[in-house]
């Protein structure tokens, strides 16, 4: 199933690959290079992404940050959090933001692509 | 000026010894030789009264006896025969007056000098005992100072006093717990720096290798379009990215087991299902070898304490060995038993076993069989280091055991939590 993927990261190398992988798969992708960029894409209008792939470490306004921001705003849209960490223990869940779950880094993209199935199916 | 530094740190030694052996060494042999004067000048004292004193009674003795003979003889010539008597009778009483006077002289002086002799001993044991209590209580610090230091506390020092020797015993002590201190804190600085470094490399280094992997992969999903060439040149990129990965997870494992940060989520597992999860990861790769691998699990285990993934790790590890290290056509097993309130998990394979000298250091870091295999065999050499952190961390053992030429068997415990099986919960209910 199809869907809107707002994806953040700041190398420009990763997110062409997030991109290009997740295009193969048939969803939409909009892209953002720290988490400024998601806050800025969100209240821009238009129509709003089915989901968030955020990385968690950004400069400036980080993943975890936006995130914060936006679920504190009542964006309610699912999230993934994309670690260069190797376990979710490491990055930490810091809060309740919802987070659907961690992808770690180098990216199991057939895993990742399960993840988004099941978050994007209801 | 190394030589000289050396030179100045002699003297300062013989300095040390010099004043050393002026200070205990002195004391004892001024001690023993008033003891020996004192000894001595009684003795002397003694044996000559003595001698004194027997000369005297011999003399006395000897002119009493004349006196006695010339009286017998004027008595035998019948001259004053009265008088004669009463010599010869005074003579014989003085010379037994002489005799118990003699006898109470020689008691007199064994008293003098015995009397002398035991104060002379006890003047030594107050000295001796003098010394040995001014040292004792130093020592008595230094034995629970150093105590506390081998139990790590790095505080511990002990007050400078008492004998010299005492006191510069007392004085290195405490430079060498100041230096341990110091270098304690500088290493322990080292080591979370280290730590820090591991964690941040291995941050910074799984970005770039995301994007050699994830990029190698898209390549391969367009294998059609390349040449032979080509493919087998993005299957070494593959390759060498995921032990890349495999490496920086291992390192990370490692630095997180030093810096006690190693943690497991275990929960109660069945045995089946964790080797399921490890034969479902390894099968494949196994039977690309033309390997075969089975399993025998003991009907009617109890859960065990698990954290699925750690276990899945441990035993990809262990199966992963076998598959690398055995020969083509080698046959691998799985098998789980129950053992007292544990349940083992082994990797049994008939490849060509473990020399005793390499298997003794096994589950050390960066520990690998012999050159000529490593070459061909990818592993990181931190596997089975790990493996032995996160068994222990689920309050397990793991052992290994090897018979060159027939095999090797990779065995690790778990804690049983339960029983699904009554009978067998009785069991181990009249076991405890």
């Amino acid at each position: 199933m199809m869907a809107k993927i707002l994806v953040a990261d700041d190398s420009a190398t990763i997110l062409l690959l997030l991109r290009t992988r997740l295009e193969m798969e048939g969803h939409e992708v909009e892209t953002a290079s720290d988490g400024q960029g998601v806050l800025d894409a969100l209240s821009a209008g238009g129509p709003q992404p089915d989901l968030l792939l955020l990385d968690a470490m950004m400069p400036r306004i980080s993943g975890i940050d936006a995130l914060r921001q936006l679920r504190a705003a009542g964006v309610e849209t699912p999230a993934l959090i994309v670690s260069a960490h190797q376990d979710k223990m490491d990055a930490g869940p810091p809060d309740d933001l919802g987070i659907g779950g961690y992808v770690s880094k180098p990216v199991d993209f057939e895993a990742l692509f399960a993840r988004i199935a099941e978050l994007t199916s209801g | 000026m190394r030589f000289r530094a050396s030179r100045a740190s002699r003297q300062a030694y013989s300095r040390r010894r010099f004043r050393l052996s002026q200070s205990l060494a002195n004391r004892l042999t001024i001690g023993f030789a008033i003891g020996f004067a004192v000894l001595t000048g009684l003795a002397v004292i003694g044996v000559a009264r003595f001698i004194q004193q027997r000369q005297d009674f011999e003399d006395a003795t000897a002119r009493s006896y004349q006196s006695e003979i010339q009286a017998r003889n004027r008595l035998s010539q019948g001259r004053n025969p009265v008088a004669a008597r009463a010599t010869i009778l005074a003579q014989q009483r003085r010379r037994q007056s002489l005799r118990d006077e003699i006898s109470n002289q020689t008691r007199d002086t064994a008293l003098l000098v015995g009397a002398g002799l035991i104060a002379g001993l006890t003047g030594a044991a107050l000295l001796f005992n003098g010394l040995i209590s001014s040292m004792r209580r130093p020592l008595e610090d230094l034995v629970a100072a150093s105590e506390r230091l081998a139990a790590g506390d790095l505080d511990a020092r002990v007050e400078v006093g008492g004998l010299s020797e005492t006191a510069s015993l007392g004085r290195a002590f405490n430079e060498m717990a100041e230096e341990l201190q110091r270098r304690t804190g500088e290493r322990d600085q080292l080591d979370r720096m280290k730590d820090e470094f591991v964690l941040t490399a291995s941050h910074e280094l799984r970005s770039p290798l995301t994007s050699v992997q994830g990029f190698a992969e898209l390549l391969m999903m367009e294998r059609d379009n390349l040449t032979p060439e080509q493919a087998e040149t993005v299957e070494v990129i593959l390759d060498n990215s995921r032990h890349l990965v495999r490496l920086l997870n291992d390192l990370l494992d490692l630095a997180r087991s030093d810096a006690g940060q190693l943690r497991i989520e275990p929960e109660p597992t069945e045995v089946e299902t964790l080797v399921e999860d490890a034969e479902r990861a390894m099968r494949s790769q196994i039977e690309a070898r033309g390997q075969t691998l089975s399993e025998k699990i003991e009907p009617g285990l109890p859960t065990v304490s698990a954290d699925r993934d750690r276990i899945r790790q441990i035993m990809v590890n262990l199966l992963t060995n076998a598959n690398e290290y055995c020969p083509e056509g080698a046959a691998i097993r799985v098998k789980a038993t129950r053992v007292d309130a544990e349940v083992e998990i082994a990797v049994i394979d008939d490849g060509p076993g473990i020399p005793r000298d390499q298997l003794a250091h096994i589950f050390e870091r960066f520990s690998r069989g012999d050159a000529g295999l490593t070459q061909r065999v990818g592993g990181t050499g931190l596997g089975l280091a790990i493996s032995k952190s996160l068994v222990e961390l689920h309050g397990g053992t793991i052992a290994a055991q090897s018979t060159p030429g027939e095999g090797s068997t990779f065995g690790f415990r778990l804690p049983a939590i339960g029983s699904p099986n009554p009978t067998e919960a009785d069991r181990s209910g009249a076991q405890a």
